[in-house]
């Protein structure tokens, strides 16, 4: 078993069964379909034109490379989008880097070679794209390379192991056809995806939106900054925006709608479910910059007369994001709001404890309040969520401490 | 009223477009433009102003093409090289362009320190302050933040026009020697070719195509805004013409009309204004000069880094710690530093160093413009924003006479 790099074998001369040198390699091919890893073949060019040497008829590859048969049985290359080339799609592209979490340029690819029988298993391994790849390519032909050999053994190697590797590929058929579903990628936390994100140029960026899942691609898009935000779901298409646009925070979704131009937002609109529909209309009504146009809808309340069970099946069906939970509303007749518990509270109380023996003070604001009293507000009585109330004493949303920490950012 | 609309409309629409073509083409006016600007003039009076409207043609053809791919891929001009035409074409050009712009780097901060001599301030104190700013607004600003910074150094360019009024030239023949065919007798002059030359070659530098596709791209300008972008830079490069136009016709009507011919630089210019055109033409002139060095000194150091790094694939980016990208800061420091240190050193060659700067940039510019040529030839790439046909022929006629021109400049600089 041993490590041989792509630059060494391409240009390299290749010999049929009879011992005479038939043509170079052009390029190595791996057909994703077939075996995610493996060499599917390479393309040898030839007198005769380009040819396939299959995998299971290589007999040694590195700077020279040895095919068990001869030359006349090798097919005829017809140019396909089925198949990853590895000098064309790989060398010099960008990829997403899963491990350090970064889009990095490749230098070069490392491949491992393992003689089976009569023949040898090429299979991807990782790709270099550190000093080592850059130099041993930047030299070849120009080093001797057993002087070359040696003075690469000497740089640390900088190689992301193929596992890690997520290609980018803006042609979403070939993406089918590859096998590129950005698995990886939508494992990270959605704001190390949206830095990753921001780093890729436009094409790059819808490819990405249009494969990951769309619960993963609603909390990267909240990630983003407003107009890397508009610019995306700009470039999608309306019906895949209108399943992304849903599965985010109905707040952050009515600030997104809002900043598309109006014929594009109510496209959108038109394509979402009627239930998330109306709640993001409602928060689109308000202005941005008010309490209203900050909140979102999705909080827990309960009745007054409820005890602490009751609030933990609440939280057991609740759908909504994680800091909305901190605080429980407790509602009376008319659906006014009487009281807050903290999660803290719950967490620590007996299943059949009054939730109105555990309510605290809040603190609410009235729907027009400006953010920058809704900041103060935040400030002054250290809260985690804020409830927006409205003329009847009716709650109609909570703003979470994260808005106002984006608000505040964004503000400068 | 409708109309009224409308037009502000789109009033709106362009200045939130205006910027990366505007400001490259200004920049291109830095200490070396406004050299070879002042010098023609002086030498040669309004006899080289029908210059103006080929260059600035050539000017806008080459920029947007720049923008143009800017916009499409959304790649930055040394992302591209690297992904059509590979490591070792990319290596080879981006060391080019670290040397050229280094040398440009100095050639800036030369103006810098000539502008500031002519108030009597030392340039041991204006060079190291000028350095520590340059390396402070890229440091601490955002792209908007710097665009606005720089956007304001554009317009300060106004102060050439002005001095151009102040000086009192003669209208009617400047405007006519604009417009009107040059008399095939000055063509055998060879003073008044190689001025032409010098004038061509100072126009387009390698750094601009780098500079203003990464700020097309940091910007986030993408196909669908090309039209208003594409106007940005038609704006800015009338309107660099248009300085270089006032910095001609100031020298010409005062400097060449009493014979004085021999200046060298744009400080020279400015000396041998004050008793022609008066104080304010002088220190306008003065002003003026040191607005362009510092602005141009601002915007090289980090272009270059970023354009090397991008290239080579090293981690670049100001959001990034200086761990996470050595690379990147090394270059911009060390840009920085011995860009503005050897103008320090005592017996510097200075004007040998300028003079070497044209000539690494006319060295650089030909492969630079044929690798844009193609990759806005591909459709791959560009799709159906590649050039059309007459376009094409336009943009490589251009091309082959600026780089002829370049390279003729090339050989009469080596030659002295």
């Amino acid at each position: 078993m041993s490590i041989v790099a792509l630059s060494e074998m391409l240009g390299a001369a290749v010999r049929d069964a009879s011992g005479a040198v038939r043509g170079r390699v052009r390029e190595i091919a791996v057909a994703p379909q077939d075996h995610p890893t493996r060499i599917a073949f390479l393309i040898v060019k030839t007198a005769e034109g380009e040819r396939m040497l299959p995998h299971d008829e290589i007999k040694s590859a590195g700077a020279a490379v040895r095919a068990t048969t001869d030359a006349g049985r090798w097919d005829r290359f017809a140019p396909t989008d089925g198949v990853l080339l590895l000098k064309r799609d790989l060398l010099d592209q960008q990829i997403i880097d899963i491990h350090g979490r970064k889009v990095v340029r490749v230098n070069d690819v490392e491949l491992e070679s393992t003689p089976v029988n009569s023949h040898l298993l090429l299979n991807v391994v990782s790709v270099d794209v550190g000093a080592r790849g850059a130099i041993r390519r930047l030299s070849k032909g120009l080093v001797p390379s057993f002087t070359l050999r040696a003075l690469l053994e000497k740089i640390p190697p900088r190689v992301i192991p193929w596992q890690f590797v997520d290609l980018l590929e803006t042609d979403p058929a070939r993406r089918v056809k590859l096998k590129i579903a950005y698995k990886g990628l939508a494992q990270l936390h959605p704001a190390d995806i949206a830095d990753i994100v921001e780093d890729l140029p436009p094409a790059e960026r819808e490819a990405v939106f249009e494969t990951i899942d769309e619960e993963v691609a609603a909390e990267t898009l909240e990630e983003l900054d407003p107009d890397v935000q508009v610019a995306i779901v700009e470039s999608l298409d309306k019906d895949r925006a209108a399943d992304i646009v849903e599965e985010m925070d109905p707040d952050a979704a009515a600030d997104l709608l809002g900043d598309l131009p109006e014929e594009q937002s109510a496209q959108i609109l038109n394509e979402m479910e009627p239930e998330e529909r109306q709640e993001v209309t409602q928060l689109l009504e308000f202005g941005e910059r008010t309490a209203a146009g900050r909140m979102t809808t999705e909080f827990i309340s309960v009745v007054e007369t409820a005890v602490v069970e009751d609030a933990i099946e609440a939280l057991k069906e609740f759908e909504g994001s994680r800091e909305a939970v901190s605080t429980i509303y407790l509602t009376g007749p008319g659906n006014k709001l009487v009281g807050a518990v903290p999660l803290v509270k719950i967490a620590v109380a007996t299943p059949a404890a009054a939730l109105s023996d555990l309510s605290e003070p809040y603190v609410a604001c009235a729907p027009d309040t400006p953010q920058d009293e809704v900041a103060t507000l935040f400030d002054k009585y250290n809260l985690l969520t804020l409830a927006v109330v409205d003329e009847h004493g009716r709650i109609a949303g909570i703003i979470t401490a994260d808005d106002v920490i984006a608000m505040l950012r964004h503000r400068n | 009223m409708e109309a009224l609309k409308n037009w502000r409309v789109r009033i709106a629409l362009i200045l939130a477009v205006v910027g990366p073509g505007f400001i490259t083409a200004n920049v291109d006016n830095d200490a070396g433009g406004i050299a070879t600007y002042s010098v023609a003039g002086a030498q040669f009076g309004y006899t080289l102003l029908w210059t103006m409207i080929p260059i600035t043609i050539a000017l806008v053809i080459v920029q947007e093409m720049s923008s143009r791919m800017g916009a499409v891929t959304g790649k930055g001009l040394s992302d591209l090289i690297r992904e059509e035409f590979g490591l070792r074409a990319t290596f080879l050009l981006m060391i080019g362009l670290f040397v050229t712009n280094f040398f440009n780097i100095i050639a800036e901060f030369a103006g810098v320190a000539s502008s500031f001599e002519l108030f009597g301030v030392s340039k041991y104190i204006v060079v190291p302050l000028s350095a520590l700013v340059v390396w402070g607004i890229v440091v601490h600003g955002t792209y908007s933040t710097v665009e606005k910074v720089f956007l304001s150094a554009s317009a300060f360019y106004v102060a050439y026009i002005v001095s151009g009024v102040l000086a009192h030239p003669d209208w009617k023949a400047a405007a006519l020697s604009t417009v009107t065919r040059p008399e095939s007798a000055g063509f055998r002059n060879y003073g008044y070719l190689s001025m032409i030359i010098g004038l061509a070659g100072t126009t387009i530098a390698p750094w601009m195509q780098f500079y203003l596709q990464a700020s097309i791209v940091e910007k986030g300008v993408t196909a669908r805004q090309y039209a208003t972008s594409r106007l940005d830079v038609i704006i800015g490069c009338l309107f660099a013409a248009i300085v270089a136009w006032f910095i001609v016709v100031a020298c010409a009507a005062t400097l060449h009309s009493i014979g004085k011919y021999d200046i060298e630089s744009g400080a020279d210019a400015a000396l041998a204004l004050r008793p022609l055109a008066g104080e304010y033409a002088y220190l306008l002139f003065a002003a003026g000069l040191f607005n362009a060095s510092l602005f141009a000194a601002s915007i090289l150091p980090i272009s270059t880094a970023y354009a090397v790094c991008e290239g080579l694939g090293l981690e670049s980016g100001l959001d990034k710690r200086f761990e996470e990208a050595p690379a990147f800061y090394w270059l911009y420091t060390l840009l920085i530093v011995f860009g503005a240190g050897v103008i320090l050193v005592p017996r510097f060659p200075l004007f040998r160093v300028m003079v070497l700067s044209q000539v690494a940039n006319g060295v650089l510019l030909p492969f630079v413009l044929i690798f844009v040529l193609l990759l806005v030839n591909d459709r791959e790439l560009m799709g159906s924003y590649v050039n059309s046909r007459w376009y094409n022929l336009v943009s490589w006629i251009t091309v082959g006479v600026m780089v002829a021109l370049t390279i003729a400049m090339v050989i009469a600089q080596m030659r002295g």
